[in-house]
């Protein structure tokens, strides 16, 4: 009530002279002061969330992202501890803990609490802790976490039946996604049952299993090949806004070469003619970077240009101020929210991209990857088995639509267009 | 200035017959009546409360008059103007009560505009109640020609062929002083000045005669030369067609040359009524007089200008009963004169004032000015 | 006008210049280089045979040259203007003077044919493709943004705009692999084929529906090709609305409450024309440009599609032409689309310029 107050209070035109000077129009004086001060990211931020959509997509990711971390807790063959016939106690699941699985929810809990646990230290400061920690952490686990090189997934299985093992504690998935059950006989896919939730592949490994762990790809491709993206994308674009001139016309003429190639030409041409081995995965994101910086450098471009045109930034360059502090200073911070939209609708193409890629089979070899999976529904003479369609489609739909649904909300809590609709 | 003022406040003015409502001779019937138009807008900010853009205007035109409203920017003429046409988008827009009585030709009992549906109302816009905006250079239709946009208001409103229809075009563009006006009508507005645009807007307006030309701050967008011609043209025009004008300006030199009767917003509401020499000769509402204490004189000496608030007395002679309050900002609206109370009231005669009458309660009525004064 | 064209056409020359010139560099810089899938595929041969074809290959293509050389030879190869070259009795080319000759695209190494001609065949199935697509989703995206816009906040407007971002978000290659495996297979529903463009014997069929003389139905050549084309479409249509529709509907909520078409208002229009005849004029200016812009966008989605439902058009020729790591044909592929993309845009440009009367290139 206090801030409405106030706001009336403002003070009535006093400069009339002949003619009615108005004063500021009397709808927006009264009501747009805010009742709280407000960052404008804050506001953004708030605004998307409000949005039921992003919520929902928001709890999505939430649920993706726990279970790329927490997959080895989820689905593995080995038991998490078990009693031999000889009477000792051990925890095969332990030993055979991969580097990352160790890292991801180290890193995970570190954020977390740096998000949520010092709400007094600057952004920068937590980012810098987390980069360290990162390096830190992940080569940590390198270094002391050594599964063993071959992993037999069957021996706990077939110890089991044949008694050596008296008992196991299993995760709530009894199989690892690359065991392809080698102790049954070789059969069809199976359908979901009890044993496999969503039943299994081509390949007799457990489909749920392989989409869990498929999960940290998904992620990890989707915001690591938009980083890049944007990063080129910002850094080309911001060259072009603030050189101009020679500079611009060149990198349009790259921008316009990028764009004039369909994305998916390129990436073929990119991928195909590389090798595949076990750093398929990094390439994959670092070419879909490549090929997708131009919408952000496009955008940079026009917002420097822009600006370049403002009386404001005409009159600091009058005051003797270089161009580049008013650029990066206001540029930037009022560049981010847009730019963030845009990253989110890439994430979700660049996870299309890499299931397309996994699909047609320039993906991914061993590691499990939605598109990989989705490729197995239809088969060597038009057998179609239907879960392996439905399941790690739908995984890959629900997670782009969660994205773009993010996007969407964004889009419309920035845009003061959609902003002065709602409200008029 | 001021020499004029009296000259016209002394002019043979046709006052007649104005409180009641006219019911003698069709010469003094009102041709549009708003009574108590109330439109609200929601609040910018969630949960807020609406914003009363007019709360409770009232005013009247009489045929070939032209009524100024006068006020600044958001105190609701536009609105009032709008609301007459029903091109207040609603939503967001809302009117939540109050009364657009219409004359339409012939009709011997006037017809609510509120309770028209679309259809109905299309009848009336641009044939009968016809309206031009402040913007020529967005108020016109980029990617259709000058021809096409006035050819369609004939061909909406008049049973006439195409060939017909451009000969009216034709004509009015000749009536509002374009010269080759065959050439002009396969021109776009974009390649046409400003002035020249405004000319095209009122050609438009005028093509199907209206009875009623609401002109919405015609000359605010145009360079000062312009606007006189405009005005001029403007004035020829109504004498030529004996059409009525309510002439929506903050111009109060615009007013002082063009009106016959001024009503002045304030806020939402009308704050004072009455014939223009009588307005500028003695205003009666502290509003209007600190702002016509701000307006500087030609030819005298001043230092710093009075703001509005510094001339704004409160009269000491008006009737037993009748009091003006001082402008309170805290007052909702923001910043209005007087409380719920304080309603529009014949204190002199032929001079309507907000203002708070003893006894009265939010829920009486305000009067309804009506003057059907015109200058000889 | 015409100047403005041929100077768009001219500075298209760097564009597509720059464009193979990524193209190429990517694939001869890639380990085995471009024809290592033909060596390593005549494994069979023994290593003399193997010598004396590779040296065939250096010889032909000069690949055993510097790449900006190799480049500058394809370039010379497609250009208009240029060295001509025959080839000698051996099959190795000659140059027999500079001057102007027919642009060559070149031989495919997978194929063993004319690079020119096997685009000529997969161009227009891809054409069709996209002219059957691009006008259902303008239809579509063009009213379902006008009337979102027309009933902004309304449950139309909430609806078509969460429909279309799912629509959106559904991945072609998972509807692609649904639809075939539940309309287009045995197990579930038979009704549509797999894939390809016509039946096998489609060759022997009427163009037009008919009834043989025994009585008997059949559907001729022309619905058994709609009958084909049925799912392809689905699976390129159904993702492109959401875009341009998202874009219509913000073009218009520009539009509807500008002043112009207050003006309309006031001059008695009805709500109808006021819509179309108004708003949706000036709306649609701004998506003629992005009408050229979602032409790249289309040819890739054709790219899956075609793949999925093996229907051998452009798309499946470049993707196989990758996979085989086939130069020329790569090449070409790249070129054709650019050219395809960049003439689009310009046509774009141009309608612009006749749908907006403010904007002249004169």
């Amino acid at each position: 009530m206090t801030d409405s107050t106030r706001s009336e209070q403002a003070s009535p035109p006093s400069e009339a002279n002949g003619a009615l000077v108005g004063r500021a129009e009397r709808v927006a004086l009264h009501e747009t002061m805010p009742r709280r001060p407000r960052s404008y990211l804050g506001g953004v931020a708030l605004r998307t969330l409000g949005r039921t959509g992003a919520a929902i997509g928001g709890v999505w990711l939430g649920l993706v992202a726990a279970l790329a971390v927490f997959a080895p807790l989820i689905a593995s063959s080995f038991p998490l501890v078990m009693k031999s016939a000889d009477g000792t106690l051990s925890s095969p699941w332990l030993e055979y803990l991969r580097p990352m699985d160790v890292a991801l929810p180290v890193l995970v809990g570190l954020a977390l609490v740096l998000i949520f646990g010092f709400r007094c230290t600057s952004v920068g400061k937590k980012l810098l802790v987390f980069a360290v920690a990162t390096g830190v952490v992940v080569g940590g686990s390198y270094l002391l976490v050594s599964p063993p090189a071959i992993a037999t997934y069957d021996t706990y299985r077939v110890g089991l039946e044949a008694g050596d093992i008296e008992w196991a504690v299993h995760t709530p998935i009894a199989f690892s996604p690359s065991d392809r059950l080698r102790d049954r006989p070789k059969s069809q896919p199976a359908p979901p049952s009890w044993t496999h939730p969503l039943g299994t592949t081509r390949n007799n490994a457990d489909l749920a299993s392989r989409m869990i762990h498929a999960c940290r790809i998904a992620l990890a491709v989707g915001f690591i090949a938009t980083g890049i993206a944007v990063v080129i994308g910002v850094a080309v674009g911001g060259l072009m806004g603030y050189f101009s001139r020679a500079v611009d016309l060149l990198g349009m003429r790259l921008v316009e070469i990028f764009e004039a190639i369909p994305q998916l030409y390129l990436l073929l041409t990119f991928v195909a003619f590389f090798p595949r081995n076990q750093y398929t995965l990094y390439f994959i994101m670092v070419i879909i970077g490549l090929v997708s910086w131009t919408g952000y450098a496009r955008f940079t471009r026009a917002e420097f240009l822009k600006l370049r045109q403002q009386d404001f930034v005409v009159a600091t360059k009058a005051l003797g101020l270089p161009l580049r502090s008013t650029l990066f200073k206001h540029m930037l911070p009022n560049g981010v929210a847009p730019v963030l939209v845009t990253a989110s609708f890439g994430i979700a193409s660049a996870i299309l991209a890499e299931a397309f890629l996994s699909f047609i089979g320039l993906g991914l070899v061993d590691e499990p990857s939605w598109g990989q999976l989705l490729s197995q529904a239809v088969g060597g003479g038009g057998t179609f088995v239907w879960w392996i369609a439905i399941f790690p489609g739908l995984a890959i739909f629900l997670t782009v639509f969660a994205y773009n649904l993010i996007g969407e909300s964004l889009r419309d809590a920035i845009d003061p267009h959609t902003q002065k609709a709602s409200q008029a | 200035m001021t020499d004029t003022h009296s000259e016209r406040a002394t002019a043979a003015a046709t006052v007649s017959d104005s409180a009641g409502g006219g019911a003698s001779g069709t010469a003094t019937q009102p041709l549009l009546r708003i009574e108590h138009l109330r439109v609200s807008f929601p609040s910018a900010s969630p949960g807020g409360r609406r914003v009363q853009a007019a709360d409770g205007v009232s005013m009247t035109v009489f045929p070939k008059q032209t009524l100024a409203v006068v006020g600044e920017s958001g105190s609701g003429k536009s609105v009032s103007a709008l609301s007459c046409l029903q091109l207040i988008p609603m939503p967001p827009g809302r009117q939540d009560e109050g009364k657009i009585l219409w004359k339409e030709d012939g009709a011997v009992e006037p017809v609510d505009l509120t309770a028209f549906s679309e259809r109905d109302m299309r009848r009336i816009r641009g044939n009968q109640i016809a309206m031009i905006f402040q913007e020529p250079m967005t108020s016109l239709n980029p990617v259709y020609t000058v021809g096409d946009q006035i050819r369609e208001a004939i061909l909406l409103h008049r049973d006439v062929t195409q060939e017909q229809a451009t000969e009216i075009a034709v004509q009015a563009l000749k009536d509002v002083g374009i010269a080759d006006p065959y050439a002009r009508l396969k021109s776009y507005p974009h390649q046409a000045s400003g002035g020249m645009r405004q000319r095209f807007m009122i050609a438009m307006a005028l093509a199907c005669e209206p009875r009623l030309l609401l002109a919405d701050e015609p000359t605010t967008a145009l360079d000062v030369t312009i606007q006189a011609q405009i005005l001029e043209l403007l004035r020829h025009l109504q004498r030529e067609k004996d059409m009525a004008v309510m002439l929506i300006t903050h111009d109060l030199g615009v007013v002082a040359e063009n009106a016959d009767v001024v009503a002045v917003m304030f806020a939402g509401r009308v704050i004072e009524v009455t014939d223009v020499a009588t307005l500028f000769a003695d205003p009666l509402h502290p509003y209007t007089r600190g702002l016509l204490a701000s307006m500087p004189v030609l030819g005298r000496k001043q230092g710093r200008l009075p703001g509005v608030m510094d001339g704004a007395t409160i009269p000491d002679d008006l009737p037993d009963g009748y009091t003006v309050k001082p402008h309170d900002p805290m007052l909702n609206p923001p910043g209005g004169y007087g409380g719920p109370n304080a309603k529009l009231h014949e204190v002199r005669e032929n001079h309507w004032l907000l203002c708070e009458r003893e006894g009265d309660t939010p829920d009486t009525p305000g009067a309804v000015p009506a003057l059907a004064f015109t200058r000889g | 006008m015409l100047t403005y064209v041929i100077r768009r056409l001219l500075l298209m020359v760097p564009t597509m210049l720059g464009i193979t010139a990524v193209v190429f560099f990517v694939m001869a810089l890639s380990p085995g280089g471009v024809a290592g899938t033909q060596l390593s595929a005549e494994g069979e041969l023994d290593t003399q045979q193997m010598a004396a074809l590779r040296a065939y290959y250096n010889a032909r293509y000069g690949l055993d040259q510097p790449l900006i050389h190799q480049y500058g030879r394809w370039l010379n190869q497609i250009s208009p203007l240029g060295w001509r070259q025959a080839l000698d009795d051996q099959g190795l080319p000659q140059y027999t003077g500079f001057g102007f000759k027919v642009p060559d695209l070149g031989n495919s190494f997978s194929r063993n044919r004319p690079v020119l001609d096997l685009y000529g065949e997969a161009l227009p199935v891809t054409l069709l493709l996209n002219a059957i697509t691009v006008p259902i989703v303008w239809v579509i995206a063009v009213l379902s943004g006008v009337y979102a816009a027309r009933f902004r906040g309304k449950w139309f407007d909430v609806a078509t705009g969460t429909g279309l971002l799912a629509l959106w978000s559904i991945p072609v290659i998972w509807a692609g692999v649904l639809l075939i495996g539940f309309l287009a297979n045995e197990q579930w529903l038979r009704l549509f084929p797999t894939g390809g463009l016509n039946s096998t014997m489609a060759g022997g069929m009427a163009f037009m529906p008919s009834f043989a003389e025994d009585g008997t139905w059949q559907r001729g050549w022309l619905l058994d090709r709609l009958w084909h084309l049925v799912l392809p479409v689905v699976c390129l249509v159904y993702g492109s609305f959401a875009v341009l529709s998202k874009l219509m509907r913000a073009s218009v909520l520009e539009t509807i409450s500008a002043e112009y078409v207050r003006t309309a208002r006031a001059k008695g229009v009805p709500g109808k024309r006021v819509l179309w005849g108004h708003a949706f004029r000036n709306a649609l200016l701004p998506l003629i440009t992005v009408a050229a812009g979602i032409i790249p966008g289309l040819l890739g989605g054709s790219l899956i599609v075609e793949k999925i439902f093996s229907i051998d058009g452009m798309g499946k020729l470049t993707l196989d032409a990758i996979f085989a790591r086939d130069r020329d044909l790569v090449l070409a592929g790249a070129l054709i689309s650019g050219v395809i993309t960049l003439v689009c845009i310009l046509i774009a440009d141009l309608c612009y310029a006749i749908a907006d009367p403010r904007v002249s290139y004169d």
